[in-house]
């Protein structure tokens, strides 16, 4: 099991009738707020039930985290509680942590030098917070193509963590070990969406067939995999526990009984990802012949990049690497770097818009059309700090 | 069914918002098999409108819908010139100040005293005299609104006597009067003829809210007009409003009970824009319009104030106040006082083509209206590929959602939305790419299903009976009546 742990800095509304003479960009009420909230509807009780798993098991419930750059950031400043319970979940040796993006951005696909940057930034964060050194790779929201694949290899990486897309997958199955195409040394590791899926959008669903789901008819699911697979990976954003399944769900009580339910099959037990890259074969080479992510039912970047507003503000924003990097100032290129976190572009989708779904449930904006006006007002500024547009009075 | 509609304009010859939704929703309607007589005070040549019958109650003028105009004929007039003596006679007995002791009173409602109503109708008959002697008026909005409003009452009254209201499929000569189902009123003016027409037939009333006096004068409501609107609410069968923003202005400014309240937001028919109105070349200034009553509902002061704030961060920009009304000479002074007159044009009040070629020209449409039932302005915009930034305090806001939205206070935030549309090309055309797909959405149809389920709705064996109900109803017969 793995999960992803990750809060964006929120902007703030930036005028440009009025620009704020102090450059600041980010709402940092709102982002404290935010993140105290998710912190004890999620994190704290969520953490809270891990250990108590890994102690009570001895080592046999192993997880593992993907936590971004930006999250820890906003974990310092707000809630240093939060960091402290996850540096006591990494001193019980059970629990691994995935390399990314330390700004959780589309670096990968924008500026491959940029990429590494910020890979480069994550790991040396791991080092310093949790003592770990990330063997295993996973982009930003699971985007992945055998380039980013081949990227990860070449850093070192002895594995990777991408969607199981049905269009790639075809006839084969996400529960499997794969080769990275033009890699296969280094491994790939597929999420299995139906399963994941079933904790982390249809557990409370009450139009569901299989609702309720307990941790025994999930864990017989997971057992009925016997013959059809090596590993069963499930990936799912941490806030499953807690902010997007509410704790009177039920989903806590689903979590602390899942591992006695699993271990019920004595074919299985839980590991984190390099465990089963070390312990599995691979099977074949899969090759991806497109840009994959875990977002929607598209699983592709339309999210992020699907509309003229968006592009124009990707293409911008990571156009002004060099001079942001001559420029040299600490606080520009930090403040530069955490605007290019995905999230501020997933803010400005307009695909499912109108249909009030999941994009407009998790943005801080009314509307895509404000969320990319007061992007490009902060970029704006950026580019007057830089000397790239006059300052007007 | 057969539906008596009572309006105050049709296309081409409109004011606003009213005479496009009275042909729209119309439209829609005849399209799902309902015949509409549609009623109106003056029909000026030039109206389109061949899936419905128009009766102009002025002239007496009746166009079929294959377009063929037909006059009272006296001959067939039921009443003796001997009536219409009497007639004018008995009308001109009555005191003009009894009908509105009777709003001051405001004891209508449910199953009201039929013999107040009669009172009522014969107030509002008062003015028939008049309206038999005078023929024509030339605008729709007189001096006096509220002599137009009477002299329509008076003249619906009239026109049913003379057997020439009806929503039939039998000719006019041989037809019955009253020979329709529901009557269907839009907006104020029509109320009174409505309450007149519900009075001597009995048939239902359906009482359709495109925009109530507290829209259009905030806390300067008129008094009279605010108690007509009530009139015509309690007299109602079913209300519609056309927004669900203007249904809760109508519960908070009237007594209305929720369940009598449907909303049926306005629709748009489909246009194609006209390539040839896209600017030529040498015009390489961007152009943001207002277009709609410069009056205080409309906001236009909000857009001028904008524009100022706007302009210093805007090169090469041209603002567009497109419109009449009571405020326009002081946006005028304001405009030069701001010393941004070189950025405004006025062209005045713009029809048919004229609309069409500025919205085309327009890089982005703004409705900073203070209250605006609907705001069907901002689809048609939408129709001809402009951006809208539409102020909250609309009814459009709640159907389309690729818009700008602001405030119309926020004055500030508007500037900023001006800027920041006509900086970026891909924030317009992803706007209006998904505006338009949702504007399949918002379709005539859609309307006129929600109306033919309020038609269904009614009380068809209501106890109430109509003054005329049953039997012949002649001009003698009204005549013994008042």
């Amino acid at each position: 099991m793995y999960f992803e742990v990750h809060q964006p800095w929120r902007l703030r509304r930036f005028s440009i009738l009025h620009p704020d003479p102090t450059h600041h960009y980010f709402d940092d009420d709102k982002n404290a707020q935010i993140l105290r909230k998710v912190a004890e509807k999620c994190y704290l009780p969520a953490n809270r039930t891990m250990l108590e798993l890994i102690e009570r098991y001895q080592g046999k419930f192993r997880i593992s985290y993907s936590i971004t750059g930006v999250a820890l950031e906003q974990m310092r400043a707000f809630a240093p509680e939060v960091l402290q319970s996850f540096q006591d979940l990494a001193k019980t040796g059970c629990v691994e942590f995935i390399a990314e993006t330390y700004h959780h951005t589309l670096a990968a696909v924008y500026d491959e030098a940029e990429f590494q940057s910020q890979v480069f930034a994550h790991n040396a964060l791991m080092a310093e917070l949790f003592d770990a050194k990330p063997r295993v790779f996973r982009n930003t929201e699971l985007i992945y193509s055998d380039r980013i694949g081949q990227l990860a290899a070449d850093m070192g990486y002895i594995g990777v963590i991408a969607e199981g897309v049905d269009d790639i997958l075809q006839w084969r199955s996400p529960n499997y070990l794969y080769e990275v195409a033009g890699r296969p040394q280094t491994a790939l590791l597929l999420k299995n969406y139906r399963l994941s899926d079933d904790v982390a959008f249809r557990f409370s669903n009450r139009g569901w067939a299989d609702f309720p789901l307990t941790s025994d008819k999930f864990a017989s699911w997971v057992h009925q995999v016997n013959g059809n697979g090596d590993t069963v990976n499930l990936f799912m954003d941490y806030e499953t526990f807690g902010e997007h399944q509410w704790a009177d769900t039920g989903i806590f009580d689903f979590l602390r009984h899942l591992p006695e339910a699993i271990f019920r099959d004595s074919n299985w037990s839980f590991a984190t990802p390099s465990e089963v890259i070390t312990s599995t074969e691979k099977r074949a080479e899969l090759s991806f012949h497109r840009i994959t992510s875990w977002a929607d039912v598209d699983r592709d970047l339309t999210a992020w990049q699907g509309n003229e507003m968006q592009q124009r503000a990707l293409h911008e924003a990571f156009g002004l690497r060099d001079v942001v990097l001559k420029h040299g100032d600490p606080g520009i290129t930090a403040a530069w770097r955490q605007i290019l976190t995905s999230d501020h572009f997933y803010y400005m989708c307009t695909k499912w818009f109108a249909d009030g779904d999941v994009h407009a449930y998790f943005s801080p904006y009314e509307s895509p059309y404000e969320a990319f006006m007061n992007y490009m007002n902060v970029l704006n500024d950026l580019r007057v700090v830089l000397g790239l547009e006059p300052l007007r009075r | 069914m057969r539906i008596a509609m009572l309006g105050w304009e049709y296309p081409p010859h409109i004011s606003g918002g009213l005479g496009t939704a009275s042909e729209g929703l119309s439209r829609a309607l005849a399209q799902m098999g309902h015949e509409i007589t549609f009623v109106l005070p003056h029909l000026y040549g030039g109206e389109d409108a061949p899936h419905m019958r128009l009766l102009d109650t002025t002239t007496g003028v009746l166009v079929e819908s294959d377009g063929t105009r037909s006059v009272p004929d006296p001959e067939k007039f039921s009443a003796s010139a001997q009536e219409i003596l009497e007639l004018q006679t008995r009308i001109g007995a009555y005191s003009y100040s009894r009908f509105h002791d009777l709003l001051e009173c405001s004891q209508f409602g449910d199953g009201a005293d039929f013999e107040e109503l009669r009172c009522a109708i014969v107030a509002r008959a008062k003015a028939l005299a008049h309206a038999l002697g005078c023929g024509d008026s030339d605008a729709p909005y007189g001096a006096d609104i509220f002599e137009e409003v009477d002299r329509f009452a008076a003249q619906v009254v009239l026109r049913i006597s003379m057997g020439q209201l009806n929503a039939g499929n039998r000719s006019a000569a041989n037809f019955g009067v009253g020979d329709f189902d529901v009557i269907h009123a839009h907006d104020w003016m029509t109320f009174p003829a409505a309450v007149a027409l519900k009075s001597l037939t009995g048939k239902p009333l359906v009482v359709h809210i495109h925009s109530l006096e507290f829209d259009r004068s905030g806390d300067a409501v008129n008094h009279r007009i605010h108690q007509i609107e009530g009139l015509g609410i309690r007299f109602a069968d079913r209300v519609i409003a056309v927004s669900h923003y203007t249904a809760s202005i109508l519960r908070q400014q009237h007594t209305v009970a929720a369940d009598r309240v449907t909303v049926v937001h306005n629709g748009v028919y489909p246009q194609q824009v006209q390539q040839s109105y896209r600017r030529q070349g040498g015009w390489h200034s961007q152009m943001v319009l207002f277009l709609g009553r410069v009056t205080f509902q409309k906001g236009p002061d909000y857009f001028v104030e904008a524009a100022a704030k706007a302009l210093p961060l805007l090169k090469d920009v041209v603002f567009v106040v497109a419109g009449v009304g009571d405020m326009l000479p002081q946006l005028q002074r304001r405009v030069h006082e701001l010393g941004i007159a070189e950025h405004f044009r006025f062209p005045g009040f713009l029809r048919g083509a004229e609309v069409e070629e500025m919205f085309s020209l327009a890089d982005l449409y703004v409705m900073p209206s203070v209250s605006e039932p609907f705001g069907i302005s901002a689809l048609e915009a939408i129709n001809y590929d402009t951006p809208v930034i539409m102020s909250k305090q609309t009814g459009v806001s709640e159907v389309v959602g690729h818009a700008l939205k602001v405030d119309f206070w926020d004055v500030d935030r508007l500037a900023e939305m001006m800027v920041n549309a006509l900086r970026y090309p891909e924030l317009r055309r992803d706007m209006i790419n998904m505006a338009r797909e949702e504007l399949r959405r918002v379709r005539w149809e859609s309307a006129a299903i929600k109306t033919d389920l309020v038609y269904r709705e009614l009380d068809q064996n209501r106890s109430v009976t109509g003054l005329i109900n049953g039997g012949e109803v002649t001009m003698s017969r009204i005549v013994r009546l008042v």
